[in-house]
């Protein structure tokens, strides 16, 4: 395996030597068409950035509205497109389009760029030993296909009609027929083409890094010496390759039904529950596309801070394996109660409880990893503990909806709502968090306020749970998603008290990630500098300076050893870097 | 330091700003939890139910008590080295196989339960067609033959809204409603359409959803009310801008209550009816009469 790591590297990318760093590049070649996987990852990141603040506060005017149905919407009501809102206050058209573009925004344009385009191409390289990615210039146009996408989506709040209300899952035929719509054609069009390019970006991106983790690994980086997060980006990336068409197949579908008279999704001469099977057999991969690499990110952050190996790292890989085929045959649980047949359903339940194994495995494995450690509670620390518990929260709950009889009651309630929210939030953007405050060093080479940092884990953890934990109470209760006005009910009038509740905590939520990137910015010129290996982390991008120069490594790395080797017994420091033979007397295990 | 308690003043201030109003509503029994049941399938989804509360929440403090207990056991302090260990087999065999046994246990009580759930309704059941659209419901029952007229699911029009197939004699009788009656005690047995998209006939005391889909009839859902009482039908699939609006009332009823409602709607239709050939006839003997 070793050597077979080094038997391919393209002509065009010597491992050192990518695109010649030695002449420093103009304004343009470095921050705008910048082709060096640092600043692409970088890119991402930023951009990821500000669509958080975008998919944030249309989250924080959808829980205005649960909280105060009919109220104007203070200070920037009236900035509001005509579309969304009269006089400041929601129409219940408008209030659709604020969840549906939520949750679009949240997944397209926040958390697939941030975990798999920021993370996935800074880390990637450096981590595996290699100069760049195996294609530049595809990763740059990876890029700004995504940010193409993202314009598409936000120019759709201007279009005649406004944007897109049917709900990310945009279920036909509502989604396929105008007239059925509020006639928002043009914004459900664009929806499409948003999603169709932003699917080309994820496509180009994921077979960029196939390439490169198979073919640029340096000597020794054999595939069960790779750090976790670089596996889970792997098999995010099949995940992508096998998943991302369908979706923009269904979506070009739909763009024809909406459009020139196609009748794939209608009543009559189509069927709406096609549109459900294609959407959610990329839908249902796709919890697992955005779940998966902060998995990785966290098993990357536990054993530095608990200085101590990875539990279980083979059984941490092969749990995702299994996660990522598993994912593949799940998708009917959320097709349950759709009119789908009923043994269909019944066949898919199984499938999902048996997903559920590779999780409770690798939480059981992230519980090792802290045991008899020596446990340092730095932020980064903090948001990958919590990641455990969170995601713990957010799996359990899932059980509920994946037993059929229950899913007969939760299925489309508040419950879910929590539930996904457990996992992308608790979940994905936990372990996003803690990687931005691990690898910020690296990145700019200072480090992030520690105090801040905390006051933003502590308020954001605290406000999360607030937001979305009495959330399942409400689901039970009887609240359905997607409803603009729960009071219209009689059963839901007495359970207001808890929406004002959740509104009031994630408004603090909101609050608590003006903190963040405030440091986050402060830092950049403010931080105490960092140096090379500030965590005494053992994977590679720590042995080079930060930031990494162009090209990364001054001479490709040769590794000797996997990625966790903290403590080692008969060793004077507590960790062994991969790229340094084990010292005389070291008692290494070999597993 | 000043500025960090600012912020955290701020985000105090924030939280308790919303905590007087929620104190301020009048408490109502039960807001955290199902409302009570009200069908005999609501309370065995019930038992499943909390079945599963109590295994995850034992799962949850079971695992978050050890998980904490190491955070603070094993925290660093002076002296101390971590333990170098790479894991253990048998632990992950255990591991492994202890969820696998509790899941596919849950799987079975669930399929189970979901077939039960879907079994094929007592004959007595009364037949209620529920048509959904944007943004209401239509409810038609039998007539007094006991059958409902036959349908077609791509019949629907203006004048049609049933979808009813013409000159079928079964039909001719049936009568609609714009709110569910239903009889306590016995089975209902509904048949689920939808003229334009995807709604979907949620009540959550009767612990049921179920998405209603143009062009097909979903037609396995049923249900035993247990307790008499006023219900709201709710929409929970996202149809459009009335969604959030789209209901209808659903009273259950005594089973005499229910016949005479039922009386009283096959009267009122046999009378319109009558008016209808009435009038028919005396516009044929006028069209006749004018006719030189």
């Amino acid at each position: 395996m070793s050597t077979s790591a080094t038997t391919f590297v393209p002509d065009a990318i010597p491992v050192n030597e990518s695109h010649h760093g030695h002449h420093e590049p103009n304004f343009f070649h470095k921050y705008i068409w910048s082709l060096d996987h640092k600043m692409i990852g970088l890119q991402y990141m930023w951009t990821s950035f500000f669509f958080l603040l975008i998919g944030g506060l249309l989250a924080m005017g959808i829980r205005f509205q649960l909280a105060y149905p009919g109220m104007a919407v203070p200070l920037i009501g009236a900035l509001l497109p005509s579309t969304v809102a009269i006089d400041g206050v929601i129409l219940p058209g408008g209030y659709n389009m604020l969840f549906t573009m939520h949750a679009t925004v949240m997944v397209f344009l926040v958390v697939m760029p941030l975990l798999i385009g920021g993370f996935g191409n800074y880390l990637i390289p450096l981590k595996i030993g290699a100069g760049d990615m195996a294609f530049p210039t595809l990763n740059a146009m990876s890029y700004w296909l995504y940010v193409v996408s993202g314009l598409i989506i936000l120019a759709s709040f201007f279009v005649d009609g406004g944007a897109a209300q049917s709900g990310w899952t945009a279920y036909a035929p509502l989604s396929s027929t105008a007239a059925y719509n509020n006639n928002t054609q043009i914004g459900q069009s664009l929806w499409c083409v948003g999603l169709f390019v932003n699917g080309l970006s994820s496509i180009a991106g994921a077979t960029n890094y196939i390439t490169t983790i198979v073919n640029m690994r340096a000597p020794g980086m054999t595939m069960f010496r790779l750090p976790l997060s670089v596996w889970s980006l792997f098999l995010t990336s099949w995940l992508l390759i096998l998943a991302v068409p369908v979706l923009s197949a269904a979506a070009a579908m739909l763009f024809t039904d909406l459009n020139f008279g196609t009748t794939f999704f209608a009543a009559q001469g189509g069927q709406p529950l096609l549109w459900q099977h294609l959407f959610w057999f990329f839908g249902h991969p796709e919890v697992y596309i955005m779940i998966l690499p902060a998995m990785g990110l966290v098993s990357e952050i536990l054993p530095v801070f608990a200085r101590k190996p990875i539990f279980g790292y083979k059984a941490m890989v092969w749990a995702m394996v299994a996660i990522g085929f598993l994912g593949f045959i799940v998708w009917g649980h959320h097709m349950f109660v759709s009119g789908m047949n009923l043994t269909l359903g019944a066949a898919f339940s199984v499938s999902t409880m048996i997903i559920a194994v590779p999780s409770a495995i690798k939480t059981f494995n992230w519980m090792g990893t802290v045991w008899r450690g020596s446990i340092v509670f730095t932020t980064p620390m903090l948001f990958a503990l919590a990641f455990v518990s969170m995601f713990v929260i957010g799996g359990l709950s899932g059980i509920f909806m994946a037993s059929t009889p229950v899913d007969l009651f939760v299925h489309n309630s508040y419950f879910i709502v929590a539930h996904i929210h457990y996992v992308l939030f608790g979940g994905s953007l936990f372990g996003a968090f803690a990687a931005i405050y691990f690898w910020y060093p690296k990145m700019f080479g200072r480090m992030m306020n520690e105090t801040l940092g905390k006051i933003h884990f502590f308020a954001t953890f605290i406000f999360f749970n607030l937001t979305f934990f009495p959330m399942h109470n409400l689901g039970l209760g009887g609240m359905m998603r997607r409803i603009a006005d729960p009071t219209v009910y009689e059963h839901l009038r007495a359970l207001q008290p808890i929406n004002i509740f959740v509104s009031w905590a994630s408004f603090g939520m909101g609050l608590a990630t003006i903190i963040f990137l405030w440091n986050f910015i402060y830092s950049l010129r403010h931080g105490k500098k960092a140096g090379n290996n500030p965590w005494n982390a053992t994977t590679l991008e720590w042995t080079v300076p930060s930031p990494p120069g162009h090209g990364n490594f001054e001479t490709t790395p040769t590794v000797y050893n996997g990625p966790y080797e903290y403590s080692v017994p008969g060793m004077e420091k507590d960790y062994l870097p991969q790229n340094e033979k084990a010292p005389e007397g070291a008692r290494l295990e070999v597993h | 330091m000043s500025i960090v308690h600012r912020i955290l003043f701020l985000v105090l201030a924030l939280l308790l700003a919303g905590t007087p109003e929620v104190a301020a509503e009048p408490r109502v029994a039960n807001i955290y939890w199902a409302p009570e049941a009200a069908t005999t399938g609501a309370k065995k989804v019930d038992t499943l139910l909390n079945f599963i509360f109590y295994l995850t929440a034992a799962v949850f403090v079971l695992t978050q008590s050890v998980y904490i207990y190491y955070l603070v056991k094993y925290r660093r302090r002076p002296g101390r080295k971590a333990y170098y260990s790479h894991g253990n087999n048998k632990l992950e065999i255990i591991w492994t196989a202890i969820p696998t046994a509790i899941f596919l246990g849950l799987v079975i009580y669930s399929n189970r339960l979901w077939s039960e759930l879907h079994s094929t309704p007592p004959d007595d059941a009364v037949k209620v067609d529920v048509v959904s659209y944007q943004f209401g419901w239509d409810f038609r029952y039998a007539g007094a033959d006991g059958q409902l007229g036959k349908m077609d699911v791509h019949g629907y029009s203006v004048d049609n809204k049933f979808g009813l197939v013409e000159g079928d004699a079964a039909g001719q009788d049936d009568f609609s409603a714009t709110e569910l009656v239903i009889p306590v005690g016995r089975a209902t047995h509904i048949y689920l359409h939808s003229r334009d998209v995807i709604h979907s006939f949620y009540v959550p005391e009767f612990r049921l959803y179920q998405a209603a889909v143009p062009g097909r009839t979903i037609a396995w859902v049923w249900f035993e009310p247990t307790r008499t009482g006023n219900f709201e039908l709710a929409c929970s699939q996202i149809c459009g801008s009335g969604h959030y609006n789209m209901k209808a009332p659903i009273r259950v009823v005594s089973a005499e209550e229910f016949a005479k409602w039922q009386e009283g709607k096959i009267k009122a239709k046999a009378e319109e009816a009558a008016t209808a050939a009435a009038t028919e006839t005396v516009e044929k003997n006028l069209t006749a009469a004018v006719r030189p």
